[in-house]
This record gives structure tokens, C-alpha cells and sequence, in this order.
């Protein structure tokens, strides 16, 4: 059974909407219509204010934190167009890096795997994803996808890193080739994958299968099986899970967990990527697993998911 | 739509006798394929969300989960939604301009599986783990019968491991002065014990496999090790002065003939008789009837064929006792005789002091056919639940389970244990057991032996979110082989590093399983930690082991810069000893060859020194930067009596003067900076003055 072990009192002075873990569990950020971003230290049941971060102008959609191997990094995105990156330097938090690039509210912010470096891709209402690289000595190269999506773009979610060919330890200073690949879900009702090739993103694939704006893409981790599994929700009160069998990322095939009453806002992955959590309309957050014979079920005990399972039937399923 | 109020399964609740034994009636059947999805946890179990006014934004974090109020409507544009959806005010919400919802500003961070963190319970995952690691490693026995005992032996581990924690657990529930404490722990116990009776039922029928004869004898002990609602009743009559006067005397006969303990009964009738020496006779044919009761043997000293035929004798005397009226005038010994007869009647009328329907089965068998079959207990086992509950109760969970277990489904007994337990460990360990037994792949299941694979990383999984706990979960890790590994990779990624301790001791689980990413990323962290602590000695040996070259060069850099600015350096033994790491990246490199320099000078082996001084900036090991600092180091030794560098040397190290100061882009600035070229003047003459007295050297003569 699920039992509340923590209630944080986060003194925002208006609605938060997101809030989410470090690494570790040790430490929480929480955003607002406030306009700050607070971040709390969590361990041990307790709640200490670490730092209250100002400088955004308009309310704060979403926070990530960056691999704990490049500090404690933390980035903001918020309705003034603005992109902020936390940095911890001597036990205080500071802006260490603004982007200012977009042309509207950005969205979404997700962080890349850290085998890659670190890079940030955000989403943003102009329709543009940007992705920030930090190159080193306190500067960041940006690379933009313009029209990444028409009207704009509502998240964006990267795949897990995978080396490709053989899994032998690489010499030490050398990169092993990753091929780097995000999705992105946007007001075009697609979900769009996007590759890095010679240093450029090109769209690799559309996915088409919801009817109205894709409020939210998760990418699965990565259990070592040659699949790739992203999970997409939408306006249209549909959630589906694209899978992908090859490893050239040619075909994926949408499989429909749940027509909801209402929009379906935000979905998400847990670390082993055996649950995945949908936050609806209908205000409830629904636990999802999938069943040995590809049925996805839903899981009123978020640690049960195998006794007080009941299938979605076939029927409900296929509904449209 | 929703079905109406299904509990959650099975959740544990102050005042319940625990979450196996009793329920509401008329709880729905939990494996019901077809119905709706049951209500989600959330937002059932947060204190004062109201679902009505705001919606739920939900994050993972890496051992829990975070939920907090949010309205989503706000985000995301300019979106026109028909009236009567939840997106809230269409387009985003002015900047600020709060609705009121500064009182909702909570993040509830929720977990489940709470059982990790009970005190009580880590010694059962401690020994229990013991126990699992054993099992995966022991040498197979070849010998059927062997492998048999081998793995009833193990099964009788666990079980022993279940009772020393019920009993820890009762003891911390008596020495409680805190209720609600004393209410969990009871609680706990009677969880406990329906697990150990569940456990010891399959351990029986699945792991022994006992045949049909030892079958009972099986049976019988467990049904007397488990029902012990009875045992203050006996214990008061028997240290009653007079037993047989006792006003309970009759129902302890009773329980005894229930439950086979023929000698026991036997005893406390003698007592009667003595008391009441009219039923003497009575007494002595009972007595005799019930010496002679034929039962299986576990030895081989009869057949089954052998003991039935014996035992359909013994029965039809009994049967002519009664009809003959022998017992007519003592009602309890005539019920008692019914009971040897196997009348379910009489033996019903005793339901009180059976108190479960297996119980009742069991007596059942032991007096109607007591050289039932495994195959056979299922019909048993129904109707005797059926006669025993009757109309007005429904079976509970525990009572499904051991249904299950009598009817030899496997799969529903693993099934419906994991929805009414509250953690994985009970049904981890039993199926891996059972899967060793190699009963999960004979059965019809669609898992096999994924089953087992599936249960365990649940189980490890959840131990993972606990701060020692963890380093139990990497084994079950281990003995799952397709996606045991994968599991553990991203779980051990996750363990705060607090400690070097810790950090090593994770390091050495990742390097003995050759898991390079996770020790490279692990020893990133802890460089980074280092660094922003300012202990850069750790910081650099960190990233050496990370083969982290960018770091390290990072690192050296501040070494260096340390060293321009006290003039000395720090972290001595580290830089001495780097070894062939040295190469790891050339300012690396540097840094361990210029403290060999200043090694070299202190141990006052001049030639050497400037030889290597010298190779530092003419093979370009040295950053440009640092030249005129190796320069400087030069000084002294040119100025020493002796003369060190050689005429080329010297000419060396001109020209390296004479690059830097060309190569100097602001020449400007260095020109006006003083301090700067004095030192370029002071050196410019040092040099003169070594190549005089070099060429000068080098032209003499020897002995000239």
C-alpha cells in the first residue's frame, strides 16, 4: 500500500506545477505561478529550505535536474520565454546560465543522458525546440529546431542512451559514437522524433495517431531489450505506447492504453521502466503496467501490479 | 463506470486483526479479468486534496513518488476548449494572480512498501537473504530423494526465520507502552503466522510432496502447530486440580480427538474414569478403540493397501460400539466415537473448538480416509470449507490462498498472495523455491519460469530504497538472468553517495560485475564532489579512476595555479605516486613530471633537474602558460656555483625565453608590466652569465 511519508509545505504563493526529485531522492525542486523556484532538502522525512530562486517573470512550468556528475545543476523554464540554469557554487545556488532565445513561453525542459555531455532541450510555444550545450568555462552553444512543431511545442523527452555495435569498455579519452535521439510532442498533434546527424537534427519520424494537442512524450529507460518504448498523451484524452522493434528506429507502432474522460496532461516513467504513471483531467493519477501477454493494465497498488491486476479488456482497447 | 467501493487490497489498518484473516464480507474476488480499472491510489490517500478543485501532477523519484495540487489548464497556451472540460481557464494564466491556491502549496512525497523500514522485519530480510544466496549456489544433489530433503531442508529455514521474527515482533508488542505501536506489531505477528502457516502448507504439499499416507501425519502437524486458539483452554484444565471436574474437561477430549493426539486424550480419560468408576467400562472400550486406531507410518512398515485394510476393520468396530448402544448413557463419549467414525455431523457440532474449516478438513480426513492422495484433497477441501462456513460467512483471503494450494494451483496461490501481502518478500523467496523445486515449469503458466525472475527484481527493487538494505538486493540482482543486471545497473546508480565509504563500496559491486559505465559515472560524481569541497587530492584521484581525462586536466589546472599562488603543493603522495595514470592527460602529465622537477632539486640532483626542466618546455608538455614560472625555476640553478646546464642547454633555454616574449600578443601591456620584465631582464643575464661560464667550461681542457 502507498502511504504518505513526507508533506512538504513549499510557501509558494501560487499553484506549483512540477516538482520533482534530484538524483538521489535527497533533494526537491518545486516551481510556481509564483515565479520562483525553490529548492528543499529532503531526507530523513525533513523539510529545509535550501534556496529560493528569482528570476523568472512569469510563472515556472518545469524544473530537471542535471547527473550529480556535473554538480547540482538545476534548469527552469517558465511562460517569459526564458530558460534559466541553477548552479550550486560554494553552497549557494545562482543563475549560471539565461537563455533568451525563445519567442514565447517555453514548456518543457529535459535533460540529456549524461554519457552525451550536458544538454539541455526545451520546448517552447513558438514552435521551436532549442537544445543548449554547455562547452565548458561557463559557456553554452545553442543549436535551435525551428518549426519543430506548428503552433508549438508542449515537451520533449530524450531516448536513453544506448552505444551502438559492441559493448566493449572503450579507451579512455576516447567518445564512444553515441547516436543521440529525442521526442517531442506538439499543438500539430504529433509526436516527432528527432536525430543527431554531423552535428545537425533532422526529424527522423512522425508519429501520428492522437486527434488533437500532445500535451506530454516520456521515453522509456532502457532494460536492455533492443525495443524502444515512448509513451505520448493528449488533448484528445488518449494515451498510447509507441514501440519500436528495430534498431534503426524505422517502424513504431502505437498501442492505445486508455481513452480517459478528459485530457490526459503529463505521463512518466519509472526508473526501471515498469510502471508508468498517467495524471488526467479526471484528477486522478492512474498507475500503468504492462502483463506478460502485452495487455496493459492498470494497478490500483502501486506496488502490486500482478495479483490486483484487472486487463483492460480487448474491447476497450481497440476503442477509438 | 467505477465499481463501487472495492477496497484496496488488502491494506493494513489499525484494529484489523490483519489484513489475511478478516475483511469486509463480500469483498469482490480480486481476479474478476473483465471489470473497469480499479480506483487509483491518488488522490485517496492525500490528506485534504480535494479532486474537485484542483488536479494531480505526479513525478517519480527514484525510491519514491512525489504528487502535489496543480492546475494543468494553465499551461500551454492558448487553447479553446469547449465548457465542461478541466482545462481551466483557456491560454495561460496571467503571470501570477494567484486563484486562491497559496493554501494548496504541498508536495506530498508518498511511498509504498513501508515494510522496508521496519525495524523488526530486517532480521528476516537479513537471514532470509542468507537463506536465498544458499539456495542459488548449492551444489545440486544428484539423488532425487537427496535433492528432496535438500530442499525441505531449506524450506524449513525460511519457516524458522519467519517464527524467530514473529516472535521478536511479539516480544516488541509486549514491551510497548505505546498503543498504536502495540497495534501494528500485533498486527504484524498475525501476518506473520498466516504467512508461516501458508508457507508450511506448501512447503507440505509442494516440496516435499508428501504421498498420500505421510500425507496426514503432515497435515495433522500442521494443523496442531497452527491452531493454538485452544491452547489456554487446555493449559487451564490440565493444571486444574481436578481435570476431570474442570467444566471445559470435555471440550479438551475433544480437541485432543480433533486433532489425533490420541495419547493426550487417551490420558485425560483415564482421569475420568478414575473419577467416575460407572463408565469404567465405557472408558476401557473407548480406550481400547482409540489405542488402536490404525494411522499411516512414515517408516515403510506398511503398505497403503496394507493399512487401509486394517483400518476399514478397526472402523467397522467402532461402527458396531455405536450401534450396540455401548456409549448411549455418556453423550460426550458417544459424540467422541461419532468423531472416530468420521461423522461430519459430530465433528461440525465441535466447530467452535476447531475454528477454521482446514482444521475441520483435516479431522475429516483423519477419520473418514486418512490414505487420501494429494490429487484428492481438493474435494476435501471444498465441501469442507462449503459445511464449514456455511451460509453466513465468505471465505477470506487466507482462506483462498490455502483453497489454492489444496486444489495444487500454483499459480493462484503465488497470485493471491501477492495481492493480500503488502511486500514481495513472501511470495520472492516461495516461488523461487518452488521454481527450484521445478514445479513452475511443469504447471501451465504463462509466465514459467519468468514468474520467478519477475518476483525477485519486485522484491530487490524495493529493497533498493533503503539506505543498507540495498546491498541484499544486489544478490537477488544477481540470480536473475535476463534482467537482473539491467535492474541493477539503474538502481545502483541511484544510491547516494554519501560517504567515500560508501562510494567505494558501491564501486567494488559495479567493477566485480564489469559494469564500466556505472563505475565511470561513479567516480565522476565523487571527482565532482571533491572538487567543490576543495579537496582537490581526492578530486584528481577520483577522476583518475573515472579515466576521466577532461577532469583531470581540470584538476592539474588547479593544482598548478595553487602552486603559483602559496608555492608549494598540496597532496603530496598522490602527485609522487601517479604512476603510469601520469599519462592520462597531458597537463596530467605536466604536473606529475614538474613536482618530479622540484623532487629532483630538493634532493639536490641539479643535472637532472634542469635536464627535465628543460624537456618540459622543449617536448611541449608544459602549457605555454606556465614557461615563464619553469623559467623562473631555472634561475636558481643557473646561478648555482657549479655550473648545471650544458651550452646547448643554455641555448635552449634562450630560445624558449626568446619564444615566450615573441610570442607575447600584448606586448604593450608586457612591456609595461615591471615586474614581468625584470624577471625576462634577471633571466636574459642569468643566461649570459651560464653560457660564459659553460663555453668557458666545456672549452677547458681536463687536467688542464
Amino acid at each position: 500500500m502507498v502511504s504518505v511519508i513526507n508533506t512538504v509545505d513549499t510557501s509558494h504563493e501560487d499553484m506549483i506545477h512540477d516538482a520533482q526529485m534530484d538524483y538521489y531522492g535527497t533533494r526537491l525542486a518545486t516551481c510556481s505561478s509564483d515565479r520562483s523556484v525553490k529548492i528543499f532538502d529532503v531526507r530523513n522525512g525533513g523539510q529545509i529550505l535550501i534556496a529560493d530562486l528569482r528570476g523568472h517573470e512569469g510563472p515556472v512550468w518545469q524544473v530537471a535536474w542535471a547527473h550529480p556528475m556535473y554538480g547540482n545543476i538545476l534548469a527552469s523554464c517558465s511562460y517569459d520565454r526564458k530558460v534559466i540554469i541553477w548552479k550550486e557554487e560554494n553552497g549557494t545556488w545562482e543563475k549560471t546560465y539565461e537563455y533568451t532565445g525563445h519567442d514565447s513561453s517555453v514548456n518543457s525542459v529535459c535533460w540529456a543522458p549524461h554519457n552525451y555531455g550536458l544538454i539541455l532541450a526545451c520546448g517552447s510555444s513558438d514552435g521551436a525546440i532549442s537544445l543548449l550545450s554547455y562547452t565548458g568555462d561557463g559557456q553554452w552553444e545553442v543549436k535551435k529546431i525551428s518549426n519543430a512543431h506548428t503552433i508549438g511545442c508542449n515537451a520533449v523527452s530524450w531516448a536513453p542512451a544506448v552505444v551502438p555495435g559492441s559493448l566493449i569498455e572503450q579507451p579512455s579519452g576516447q567518445k564512444p559514437n553515441y547516436i543521440k535521439r529525442f521526442a517531442s510532442g506538439g499543438c500539430d498533434n504529433l509526436v516527432k522524433i528527432w536525430k543527431e546527424e554531423d552535428g545537425q537534427w533532422k526529424e527522423e519520424q512522425k508519429l501520428e495517431a492522437h486527434s488533437d494537442w500532445v500535451r506530454d512524450v516520456a521515453w522509456a529507460p532502457s532494460i536492455g531489450l533492443p525495443t524502444s518504448t515512448i509513451a505520448s498523451c493528449s488533448q484528445d484524452g488518449r494515451v498510447f505506447i509507441w514501440t519500436c522493434d528495430d534498431a534503426s528506429g524505422n517502424s513504431w507502432s502505437p498501442k492505445l492504453l486508455h481513452k480517459f474522460n478528459d485530457v490526459v496532461w503529463h505521463v512518466s516513467w519509472s526508473i526501471t521502466a515498469n510502471i508508468l504513471a498517467v495524471s488526467g483531467g479526471d484528477n486522478k493519477v492512474t498507475l500503468w503496467k504492462e502483463s506478460v501477454d502485452g495487455l496493459w493494465a492498470c494497478i490500483s497498488d502501486v506496488n502490486k501490479g500482478q495479483g490486483g491486476v484487472s486487463a483492460v479488456t480487448e474491447g476497450q482497447q481497440n476503442e477509438q | 463506470m467505477e465499481e463501487p467501493d472495492a477496497e484496496p487490497p488488502l491494506t493494513v489498518r489499525a484494529g484489523a486483526a490483519g489484513p489475511l484473516r478478516r475483511t469486509a464480507p463480500g469483498r469482490p474476488s480480486p481476479h474478476v479479468a473483465s471489470s473497469p480499472p480499479p480506483p487509483a491510489p491518488f488522490p485517496q490517500v492525500l490528506p485534504g486534496a480535494d479532486p474537485a478543485r484542483t488536479q494531480l501532477c505526479f513525478a517519480w523519484g527514484p525510491a519514491e513518488m512525489l504528487l502535489c495540487e496543480t492546475l494543468f489548464g494553465r499551461r500551454g497556451g492558448e487553447r479553446r476548449r469547449a465548457p465542461g472540460g478541466s482545462a481551466g481557464p483557456a491560454g495561460c494564466g496571467a503571470a501570477g494572480g494567484g486563484d486562491g491556491a497559496a493554501g494548496a502549496a504541498r508536495v506530498f512525497v508518498v511511498r509504498g512498501d513501508r515494510d522496508v523500514y521496519v525495524e523488526t522485519l530486517r532480521k528476516l530480510f537479513n537471514e532470509s537473504h542468507g537463506i536465498f544466496v544458499g539456495l542459488q549456489r548449492c551444489e545440486e544433489e544428484r539423488a532425487a530423494r537427496a535433492r528432496n530433503a535438500q530442499l525441505v531442508q531449506v524450506s524449513k529455514n525460511y519457516r524458522s526465520v519467519i517464527r524467530a521474527c514473529m516472535e521478536d515482533m511479539h516480544q516488541a508488542a509486549i514491551s510497548t507502552r505505546d498503543s498504536a505501536l502495540q497495534s501494528q506489531y500485533s498486527i504484524q505477528v498475525s501476518i506473520l503466522s498466516a504467512m508461516e502457516l501458508i508457507w508450511n502448507l506448501c512447503e507440505i504439499l509442494f516440496v516435499e510432496a508428501a504421498p498420500a499416507g505421510p500425507l496426514l501425519l503432515r497435515l495433522l502437524d500442521w494443523v496442531q502447530l497452527h491452531i493454538c486458539d485452544v491452547d489456554n483452554m487446555v493449559r487451564e484444565v490440565l493444571s486444574s486440580e481436578n481435570p476431570s471436574k474442570h467444566k471445559l474437561f470435555w471440550n479438551v477430549v475433544d480437541i485432543f480427538v480433533l486433532q489425533g493426539r490420541m495419547d493426550e486424550a487417551r490420558h485425560l480419560l483415564s482421569k475420568e474414569a478414575i473419577a467416575n468408576p460407572t463408565s469404567m467400562n465405557m472408558y476401557k472400550i473407548l480406550d481400547d478403540l482409540m489405542k488402536k486406531m490404525p494411522v499411516p507410518s512414515l517408516g515403510n512398515t506398511q503398505t497403503l493397501t496394507e493399512m487401509e485394510l486394517k483400518w476399514q476393520h478397526w472402523h467397522e468396530e467402532c461402527q458396531r460400539y455405536l450401534q450396540d448402544g455401548t456409549f448411549a448413557s455418556n453423550s460426550h463419549m458417544e459424540s467422541i466415537c461419532k468423531i472416530l467414525l468420521g461423522d461430519e455431523n459430530a465433528i461440525l457440532e465441535k466447530k467452535e473448538l476447531m475454528t477454521t474449516w482446514y482444521h475441520f478438513l483435516v479431522t475429516r480426513l483423519l477419520y473418514s480416509h486418512p490414505t487420501v492422495k494429494p490429487m484428492e484433497l481438493r474435494f476435501y477441501a471444498q465441501s469442507s470449507m462449503d459445511m464449514f462456513l456455511g451460509e453466513e460467512s465468505s471465505p477470506e483471503p487466507l482462506d483462498t490462498i490455502l483453497m489454492a494450494a489444496f486444489e495444487f494451483e500454483l499459480h493462484q496461490v503465488i497470485k493471491e498472495c501477492s495481492v493480500a501481502l503488502s511486500n514481495w518478500w513472501f511470495v520472492a523467496h516461495l516461488t523461487d523455491l518452488l521454481d527450484h523445486c521445478k514445479l513452475l515449469q511443469s504447471h501451465n503458466l504463462y509466465f514459467g519460469s519468468n514468474m520467478r525472475e519477475f518476483l525477485l527484481l519486485e522484491y530487490a527493487s524495493g529493497l533498493f530504497s533503503h539506505h543498507s538494505l540495498w546491498q541484499l538486493g544486489v544478490d537477488y540482482f544477481d540470480h536473475c538472468p535476463e534482467y537482473g543486471r539491467v535492474y541493477l545497473e539503474l538502481h545502483i546508480e541511484r544510491i547516494p553517495l554519501n560517504t567515500e565509504q560508501k562510494a567505494l563500496k558501491v564501486l567494488r559491486i559495479c567493477e566485480q560485475r564489469q559494469m564500466h559505465e556505472q563505475v565511470r559515472s561513479i567516480c565522476k560524481i565523487m571527482a565532482m564532489k571533491a572538487l567543490r569541497n576543495n579537496r582537490l587530492g581526492s578530486a584528481l584521484s577520483w577522476s583518475i579512476r573515472a579515466k576521466d581525462a577532461a577532469f583531470a586536466t581540470l584538476i592539474s589546472d588547479r593544482f598548478l595555479k595553487d602552486y603559483c599562488e602559496r608555492g608549494c603543493f598540496s597532496d603530496l603522495d598522490l602527485i609522487d605516486n601517479l604512476g603510469p595514470s601520469m599519462l592520462l592527460s597531458d597537463r596530467l602529465t605536466f604536473l606529475g613530471k614538474y613536482r618530479e622537477f622540484h623532487r629532483l632539486y630538493g634532493e639536490k640532483r641539479f643535472s637532472e633537474a634542469a635536464r627535465l626542466l628543460l624537456m618540459l618546455m622543449t617536448a611541449h608538455i608544459a602549457p605555454c602558460s606556465f614557461w615563464m614560472t619553469l623559467l623562473t625555476d631555472a634561475l636558481p640553478l643557473l646561478e648555482q656555483k657549479e655550473v648545471i646546464f650544458s651550452a646547448e642547454q643554455t641555448y635552449e633555454l634562450m630560445r624558449c625565453l626568446e619564444d615566450l616574449t615573441a610570442g607575447k600578443l600584448d606586448r604593450q601591456k608586457f612591456q609595461d608590466d615591471d615586474v614581468e620584465t625584470m624577471k625576462v631582464e634577471m633571466l636574459r643575464l642569468a643566461l649570459a652569465r651560464n653560457l660564459a661560464r659553460v663555453i668557458v667550461k666545456e672549452g677547458t681542457l681536463e687536467g688542464s
